[in-house]
């Protein structure tokens, strides 16, 4: 169940998506995400739609990793898409019920409102899946190092989240083996009413919590040894633009005009 | 009856994941009460995956797991038994010490099975007797032991729900020639003093060798060979073909035996003084 989460997962490979420039990428998916809430009639949807498809053909991740990352929000998408059927009113009216109307605009919102969310997380999962966490927090880093002006410590911020992402895994190995451990020992983590489910967990989060500080204190002073924290830090791997990133700019560019072609040509498909 | 059996148990790591990998299969084994089972293998054998379905805390693909004469996945029941009646000591155990004194840590176990609190006391000072931890140390905290203390504090912990089946699973792994040989010492007396089952995984065959009565052999995720220390020593070569190293005791035996010596075998270096001292005609 823990091990599901997709999270700074990335999955190993050689498309021109991998071999992007992680700024570019986190830029482009920024606007992408920006242009999701410009979307007012079908056909922007649509190319929308189409946009991300192609997006994840070309990035040859498999089906089956994109679907995984859509699960956890499939129950918010079936939620938030019944709300608005049954309380968005306007349009024609389908069913005439006593307590709820079931009308037009309210079926196209729970569309749209479904289609946005989709495409949000698959296209977000796109830049995780196709980007190390390293080379992302280096980007962000890139990104952010304007805010140095202002006295930011944009470098720290951003070693703090490689170390966060980085040991994720490595904290949910260790939940197994202490939850393991425990049962073994007769903890009952399964029954019980909600106080006692939480006080039962106490035997699992103190060692969890006593060898993440050893572990964190460990790492502390190996970076100390390898003089982390000298000025002039300087990167392995420089980032370069190349012409590919140019043309995904482009590509970007000509999506969102399409999108706004297409909405002003078409009007806006709610109802006021 | 056997106390502990397998039967045609397998186990799949990360199912139905690209990753998928066969951990153990075909896995038939019957271990009779009061034995001393070592269990050897190499690397990734599947000697900590094999043990932890002993006490249900990993669920087999298939077969069946048979504790004290019922299949341990019949009922939920049984399952919860199981985790009583086979105590399993994982790997590094030090890491699972939580309770503000080593005396609750070690009463955890005991408290969770229901007993009441003299039992429980009774318990607790029995096991911390057992491993050999003195009673000043009950009432400190167990971050403050040493290495080797906490060690002893968690296995202590097991023992203390008295289970017909101990199982350590590397219970030396990265201590000291005199930690280790206290730890053996340790379960050696324990198995006689209660008459319990142990099995105990390790990577030394000369750990084995020094207090086991019967030896199994994992390899490729696989039973290769269960029997006595007798039987499985002599096999050197089978075992030196999947990776293991008979002791270099035994080593010297068989070069002596073989320019003509008749000096029998010895896995152990005590029990090698003594054979050669007897070939002297004197005694220990
Ligand atoms: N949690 C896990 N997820 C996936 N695969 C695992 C997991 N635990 C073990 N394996 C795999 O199962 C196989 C058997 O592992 P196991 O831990 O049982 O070996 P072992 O004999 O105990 O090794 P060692 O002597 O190193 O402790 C190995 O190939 C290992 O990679
Ligand atoms: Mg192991």
């Amino acid at each position: 169940m823990i091990k599901d989460i997709t999270i700074g997962q990335y999955f190993n490979g050689n498309s021109v998506l991998h071999r992007l420039d992680a700024r570019m990428k986190i830029v482009l998916t920024v606007a992408f995400i920006v242009s999701i809430f410009f979307c007012k009639n079908f056909w922007s949807l649509g190319l929308m739609v189409l946009f991300t498809i192609q997006t994840v053909i070309i990035s040859r991740v498999p089906l089956k990793m994109v679907l995984k990352s859509i699960k956890p929000i499939a129950i918010i998408v079936v939620f938030t898409s019944l709300l608005n059927i049954f309380y968005i009113s306007g349009g024609t009216t389908l069913v005439d019920g006593r307590y709820i109307d079931i009308t037009t605009n309210g079926i196209f919102t729970a569309l749209f409102m479904a289609t946005r969310i989709v495409c949000l997380v698959v296209i977000s999962s796109m830049l995780t899946y196709t980007t190390t966490p390293t080379m992302l927090t280096d980007a962000i880093e890139k990104l952010l190092s304007p805010l140095k002006i202002f006295k930011i410590p944009v470098s720290t911020l951003a070693m703090m989240m490689t170390l966060a992402l980085r040991f994720i895994p490595t904290l949910i190995d260790e939940i197994d083996r202490i939850t393991n451990a425990q049962k073994a020992r007769g903890a009952n983590l399964d029954d019980g009413n909600f106080i006692q489910r939480i006080k039962a967990l106490v035997p699992i989060i103190v060692p969890l919590f006593v060898s993440s500080l050893r572990r964190a204190i460990e790492l502390a002073d190996a970076m100390d040894c390898r003089c982390y924290g000298g000025p002039g830090r300087t990167r392995m791997k420089q980032m370069k633009l190349r012409f590919r990133d140019f043309a995904a700019l482009a590509i970007m560019v000509a999506f969102i005009a399409g999108i706004i072609v297409l909405n002003y040509y078409f009007g806006a498909v709610l109802i006021k | 009856m056997p106390i502990l059996s397998a039967k045609g148990v397998a186990h799949l790591y990360n199912k139905g994941t690209p990753s998928q990998s066969k951990a153990i299969y075909d896995i038939n084994i019957d271990i009779e009460e009061g034995e001393l089972v070592g269990i050897i293998g190499h690397t990734g054998s599947g000697k900590s995956t094999l043990v932890q379905h002993f006490n249900g805390i990993l669920k087999p693909e298939c077969g069946q797991i048979i504790v004290d004469g019922t299949d341990i996945w019949s009922s939920k029941k049984a399952t919860r038994e199981a985790r009583f009646k086979v105590g399993l000591c994982f790997q590094y155990p030090e890491y699972q010490l939580f309770e503000e004194t080593v005396y609750k840590d070690i009463s955890f176990g005991p408290k969770n099975m229901g007993l009441s609190e003299e039992e429980i006391d009774k318990r607790v000072q029995l096991a911390a007797e057992y491993v050999g931890l003195p009673k000043s140390l009950l009432d400190k905290s167990p971050f403050d032991l040493s290495g080797g203390e906490k060690r002893r504090a968690a296995i202590a912990g097991v023992i203390a729900m008295q289970p017909k089946v101990l199982i350590l699973d590397e219970p030396t792994a990265g201590l000291d020639p005199r930690g280790r040989d206290k730890i053996l010492e340790m379960i050696k007396s324990y198995r006689e003093k209660t008459g319990s089952t142990v099995l105990l995984v390790s990577h030394s065959m000369e750990d084995v060798a020094k207090i086991a009565t019967k030896v199994l052999v994992m390899n490729n995720a696989r039973v290769e060979m269960y029997g006595t220390v007798d039987e499985i020593y002599s096999r050197s070569e089978e075992l030196r073909e999947i990776g293991l190293n008979v002791p270099q005791v035994s080593k010297i035996f068989e070069i002596l035996k073989k320019s003509g010596l008749n000096i029998g075998s010895a896995y152990t270096v005590e029990k090698a003084a003594e054979r050669i001292l007897s070939l002297g005609g004197a005694s220990v």
